[in-house]
């Protein structure tokens, strides 16, 4: 083919053609022979070519036989092929050129007569008539024209009319009736219709086929007709047909018998209805029953004992009186032991171990349960507290006294300080722009704490303005003494600005708030910190809880402690009123601590993980000063410094290898052969076994560099193959798998009723074909399938549920595989 | 307070409902629990592959009384039961398939019949021959009694259409009324005329086989002997597309799940799976018949299809795979001219030379009978695990083993070796020469001459 181009192109060239030995490829040729005119110059060309394509592209063909281009002599010179005119060649020339002279014609008129044109004679075997036309009429030529028929009709009455009729007539080309087409053709137009015709009928099927194809499952069971299927199916349809069927059916079907049913008294509705309630009595009945039979068979006394007592009891202390008095007064003496014996502060020898292990702190349901206890026991005892209110007052009093003496304040001015305290709080929360605490979560646990904060210094603030008008003015606290035993709103009111306070202040100021916190706190404060501050316990604070060990003997302390002392939570020196000294004693150390760590920096105000800071602080600085960074090779080298890694690499891989390709044994003989004699012994080992053995080396070192990880240092690639692991795999990657990951996955669920619930193991079980055995299954019945919806399939196994809508029958539907 | 975790079961989940209902059983589904869960299933594969393979009896019982080679056989498309054949001397009877005994036979043909089909309903039998006779037969309604009477009936038959030439094919539209015969012509015909309503021709040849469209009731194909497939509309009066190949096709099935495609049974020994639209290349090539393959019928399901073979062999091909998943034989049976598949797409039936007609079951290992849901169960698992570990070698080979009679198997080997050398030198022939001058074409096309336009 190639070839064969190549020569027509070369044709076409010209003069290029003949060229010989290197020259540019045809289809360059081509290309530039269509931009260039033929006639342009071949040297232009060429040059042009040269510059820019370079040497490569020539192709060399070999023009002319050498015979022919002369090259060599070897071949008969034949000196002159030139074809010879002929004769008469003048003559004819001369005879035109007269022609031309007389008639004044150009020369090519009388060549073609003379020359191109050579006339044949044709003898016809019958004389020319209207039936037997001359051949030139029935070729087409010298065929006679309109005007050739017109012509003698000229001058004649409607010669005018009738030329231009034919003029018209060959004008309009739409109404001429063309001759048929042959047969074949005809027919081949006309199947080309039919078949677009049956390829549409084809085509409506294929969405239909695909989602069929595409189903996991088609279902050819569904189409079950089991004929009739109950008795009263059949009855339906019978029909009397003799005299004595229609005579039965006519006294059955009378409109006496009907009316006599219908007034048998009791209506169908009313039956069931009654057959239900009876049913429903049955069964309650039958399962009282049960129950009590259950319970009879509980042989425990306790058990029986307890349940009378409980059943005795529950229809007694409803009514009477007496019995709910009693309970009452054993409420009582249940308050008052827990006060003796203060079963619930978490003394019990559980709760001392979980504290002591600490493991309050690490289970929450631990320390709920622990909390729980202590909440009990401020139950049961606060109770007791204010019923002995009046006993005790006295004491208050003094305390009071005391208080106001420590503090010189009366209780109004105590409140005015406090809410101007508060209200100053609630101004200024002003949030540190560096460090720990400008950390994103600080800020924003900060902010809800101090949110807290705010919110309750708020309701305080409300509160303390509901005291200071006139009508609750004169005395607080009197007012909550009167309030009595049911209402223990004083110790929460007071206590809550205490906590709220304290909160506050442990998170801006801690130096300070100690001072102001005199001023406040009266006999009931205790300072309590939330979560966060055990970290403060180290060092200095542990003087404090020395304290507040001290503090415990005090009665109102105690309270207090055991209401709050759940595990982490710590509580300072409240006790102002009774040991003032000892509470001054222990700010002292707080306060030098918290001025040593301003001193360091600013930002460890926070109450959350002080200690940590101090001691991040210190680290921190240490190392400035002395440690540096090491490189991480170094690093890495000390981490390892014992074991050499790269040692019992090479070992391990040699060991790997010298399992996989063995060394061969070394030639050894049999003990006593060949040792006869010295001669023997010096000869050494047989030439064979010494070659044989070399080979097995050399055999093994071939099969040592052929290995995949002979080149690889750090890297062991197992050539073992593991037979039963063979089994496996395939060779290569089965049909309908594009990729191996596709074929792995395939494999990778377990389908088993062991490994799948139930629920799924059928649909992940379901063949392809589901069939019944028996069941005549039609062929497909069309109808409409949206292509688009594929949601049914994009769950192959999700059909489960879908399966009661399938016996929706549609059409003859065998083949639907689903239909939502 | 510490809370404390209970094991609770109700009893509920634990009672039975009756005393022979299985303990249930509960299962910790977690995946860690079960390492080697792939092991284990890949295993249950392999017992089941053997299992199937020990299983495997799909001879249920032969049909023995007609006198000449079976020539073709008709199934009952409303009555599982019945089952038509047809012999070479022009016997034609009806076959109870639970008894394996004749019910009645049909008298007339005085040669062989060539061709027998059952309208849709069950009613009409038309059987056509040699004879150049369309006869149209009465169906005896089945009934109780005819399974206990050992007697057999003779039937008249109620039309003979006498034609002009010998009838060599007859198949009859589904759920309509007209019927089409072949032989010198492709005649269409309704079952009240004498004569056909309609007539294609195409080419000169004798048309050897017809079958109409399950899902397009219009639409038939045929074959003839100028090894040409056709494809004709009966709205039409010209036929709409026709391909010559190289071998002439002996019968013709369509799909009846996907109307568009069709399978021909050819004389080569290899099925061919077109579809009508396209039908210069075919869609698949089914092979491994070593001899011309005579007879194809469809599974109802389409996704199957068995064939016989002059080669002494029943084979099923899946519908798009390129090689049969069965092959069934016996020592005993002869060359197979006509194969049908049940109406439940659970039987096989194989006509063959030596006048028995073989009832086979379609999946060989299968389990006949009632099958309790448990056993249904295990069996779906059984088949879903051996078709997910299919592909792993060992599977592999004991599936796919099949004995093969000697005359198969040497066959098998000789034209493996054939092609073998054939494609050596193609490849040969095409390293050798200019590239693109040697075009390989694929087996699809290989076998197609053109489509006539």
């Amino acid at each position: 083919m190639g070839g064969l181009k190549r020569k027509s192109s070369s044709k076409t060239l010209g003069k290029a053609k003949q060229r010989k030995g290197p020259h540019l490829p045809s289809s360059i040729l081509k290309a530039i022979n269509e931009k260039r005119p033929l006639n342009s110059d071949e040297e232009d060309d060429e040059l042009d070519s040269d510059d820019e394509n370079g040497g490569d592209v020539y192709e060399y063909e070999d023009g002319v036989p050498e015979e022919e281009s002369r090259r060599n002599n070897r071949y008969d010179r034949v000196d002159n092929y030139e074809y010879e005119l002929p004769e008469d060649f003048k003559v004819f020339f001369q005879h035109t050129r007269m022609l031309q002279d007389v008639s004044g014609l150009p020369a090519e008129v009388f060549k073609g007569e003379g020359k191109s044109e050579r006339r044949k004679l044709y003898t016809e075997a019958y004389p020319e008539s209207e039936f037997n036309p001359t051949r030139d009429v029935l070729e087409g030529k010298d065929s006679v024209t309109f005007e050739e028929l017109l012509a003698p009709l000229e001058g004649k009455p409607g010669y005018n009319e009738l030329r231009k009729s034919f003029s018209r007539m060959r004008k309009n080309t739409q109404s001429v009736v063309h001759a048929p087409l042959p047969k074949p053709e005809r027919e081949r137009l006309d199947r080309k219709s039919v078949r677009g015709q049956v390829d549409k009928e084809f085509d409506k099927w294929v969405p239909l086929v695909k989602r069929n194809r595409e189903a996991p499952t088609v279902y050819f069971d569904k189409d079950v007709n089991l004929g009739y299927s109950t008795v009263g199916a059949i009855a339906s349809e019978f029909k009397p047909r003799t005299k004595f069927e229609m005579n039965m059916a006519s006294v059955l079907g009378g409109n006496e018998v009907l009316e006599a049913h219908r007034n048998d008294g009791v209506s169908m509705e009313d039956h069931i209805k009654d057959h239900n309630r009876i049913a429903k009595t049955r069964s309650l009945l039958f399962r009282h029953e049960i129950k009590s039979k259950r319970m009879k068979k509980i042989k425990s006394k306790t058990y029986h004992r307890l349940k009378n007592k409980d059943l005795r009891l529950a229809g007694e202390s409803l009514m009477d009186p007496e019995l709910a008095k009693e309970e009452a007064m054993k409420q009582e003496i249940r308050r008052v032991e827990e006060r003796m014996t203060l079963k619930h502060k978490n003394t019990s020898k559980w709760a001392k171990r979980m504290r002591s292990r600490g493991l309050d702190m690490r289970y929450d349901e631990t320390r709920a349960a622990l909390s729980e206890q202590l909440q009990k026991h401020a139950d049961l005892s606060r109770k007791v507290n204010s019923m002995n209110d009046g006993s005790s007052s006295d004491e208050s009093d003094d305390e009071e006294e005391l208080n106001d003496a420590s503090d010189q304040d009366t209780p109004a001015k105590l409140l005015a300080k406090a809410k101007e305290k508060t209200l100053k709080i609630v101004e200024d929360d002003e949030v540190p722009n560096s460090g720990l605490l400008s950390l994103p979560f600080m800020a924003r646990a900060m902010k809800k704490k101090q949110e807290e904060a705010n919110e309750e210094a708020k309701r305080l603030v409300e509160e303390y303005e509901e005291w200071e008008n006139p009508d609750g003015a004169e005395n607080p606290k009197n007012s909550v003494n009167v309030i009595g035993r049911r209402s223990f709103g004083e110790t929460a009111i007071v206590e809550a600005p205490k906590e709220s306070k304290k909160e506050a202040n442990n998170f801006y100021d801690n130096s300070d708030s100690d001072n102001d916190m005199d001023g406040i706190e009266d006999n009931d404060v205790v300072a309590v910190r939330d979560n966060a501050s055990p970290a403060r316990n180290t060092g200095t604070i542990t003087e404090t809880e020395i304290d507040d060990v001290a503090g415990n003997s005090a009665p109102k302390t105690t309270f207090d402690v055991a209401l709050f002392a759940s595990g982490s939570w710590k509580k300072m020196t409240g006790c102002k009123n009774a040991e003032s000294k000892k509470a001054s004693k222990t700010h002292v150390p707080i306060s030098q601590a918290q001025d040593k760590k301003e001193s360091r920096d600013e930002e460890s105000e926070d109450s959350e993980s002080e200690a940590e800071q101090m001691v991040d602080g210190i680290l921190t600085s240490a190392s400035k000063e002395t440690f540096e960074i090491p490189s991480q090779a170094e690093l890495i080298n000390r981490a390892f410094a014992g074991d050499d890694v790269v040692d019992e690499f090479e070992k391990e891989k040699q060991k790997v290898l010298n399992e996989e390709v063995p060394e061969p044994e070394k030639p050894v003989q049999v003990p006593g052969w060949g040792q006869w004699t010295n001669i023997q012994n010096k000869r050494g080992l047989p030439s064979w076994m010494v070659r044989e053995h070399e080979d097995a080396k050399k055999k093994r070192e071939q099969a040592l560099k052929t290995r995949k990880d002979a080149r690889l240092k750090h890297v062991i690639i197992s050539e073992k193959v593991h037979k039963k692991a063979e089994k496996l795999h395939t060779t290569t990657l089965p049909f309908p798998f594009t990729s191996k990951e596709a074929f792995e996955n395939s494999m990778r669920m377990p389908i088993g009723p062991e490994f799948n619930p139930s629920t799924v193991v059928g649909d992940l079980n379901r063949p392809e074909v589901v069939k019944k055995t028996g069941v005549i299954i039609k062929p497909v019945k069309f109808e409409e399938v949206n292509p688009n919806d594929k949601a049914d399939d994009e769950h192959p196994r999700s059909h489960q549920k879908q399966r009661p809508k399938k016996s929706k029958k549609v059409g003859r539907g065998q083949s639907k595989v689903k239909s939502k | 307070m510490v809370k404390i975790k209970v094991i609770s079961r109700s009893v509920d989940e634990y009672t039975r409902e009756r005393s022979q209902d299985l303990q249930r059983v509960f299962h910790n589904f977690d995946p860690s629990l079960r390492p080697m869960e792939k092991a284990v299933e890949y295993q249950r594969a392999l017992t089941s592959a053997k299992l199937e393979k020990i299983f495997a009896r799909p001879f249920v019982g032969a049909m023995d009384g007609h006198r000449d080679g079976i020539s073709c056989m008709a199934k009952n498309p409303n009555y599982l039961k019945g089952i038509f054949s047809a012999s070479m001397d022009g016997d034609i009877r009806l076959w109870d398939i639970a008894t394996r005994r004749t019910v009645c036979q049909f008298p007339g043909h005085r040669g062989s019949v060539r061709g027998l089909t059952v309208s849709t309903d069950g009613n009409v039998l038309v059987s056509c021959g040699t004879d150049s006779t369309v006869r149209l037969w009465n169906v005896p309604r089945p009934s109780l009694e005819d399974s206990d009477t050992s007697s057999e009936k003779s039937i008249e038959p109620s039309a003979v259409y006498v034609g002009k030439n010998a009838f060599w094919a007859v198949d009859h539209q589904f759920e309509r009324d007209l019927f089409a015969t072949t032989g010198a012509q492709l005649d269409i015909w309704n079952h009240n005329r004498s004569q056909p309503v309609q007539s294609y021709q195409w080419g000169t040849d004798t048309v050897i086989s017809v079958r109409f469209n399950p899902g397009e009731p219009d639409i038939l194909a045929a074959s003839a002997g100028d090894r040409s497939i056709t494809i004709y509309d009966l709205r039409m009066s010209i036929p709409a597309r026709k391909i010559i190949m190289m071998t002439k096709t002996n019968s013709i099935a369509w799909n009846p799940m996907e109307p568009m495609n069709l399978t021909a049974a050819n004389e080569d020994g290899n099925c061919y799976s077109f579809d009508g639209r396209k039908m210069d290349e075919a869609k698949c090539v089914h092979k491994d018949h070593v001899s011309a393959v005579m007879d194809i019928d469809f599974s109802p399901t389409g996704r199957e299809f068995v064939t016989g073979s002059y080669d002494r062999s029943v084979r099923i091909f899946p519908y798009n795979g390129g090689h049969s998943r069965e092959i069934y034989h016996t020592k005993r049976m002869q060359r197979v001219f006509c194969v049908k598949y049940s109406c439940d797409a659970t039987y096989v039936l194989s006509g063959s030379d030596d006048t028995n007609i073989r009832l086979w079951k379609a999946k060989a290992s299968e389990q006949l009978g009632v099958i309790l849901p448990r056993e249904q169960r295990k069996h779906e698992y059984n088949e879903a695990v051996k078709n997910r570990y299919k592909h792993l070698p060992e599977i592999k080979r004991i599936v796919r083993h099949r004995h093969l009679p000697k005359p198969i198997h040497k066959a098998t080997l000789e034209s493996r070796a054939m092609n073998d050398a054939k494609r050596k030198k193609d490849a040969k022939r095409k390293a050798h020469s200019a590239p693109g001058s040697v075009v390989t074409v694929p087996l699809r096309k290989r076998r197609i001459i053109k489509e006539v336009e």
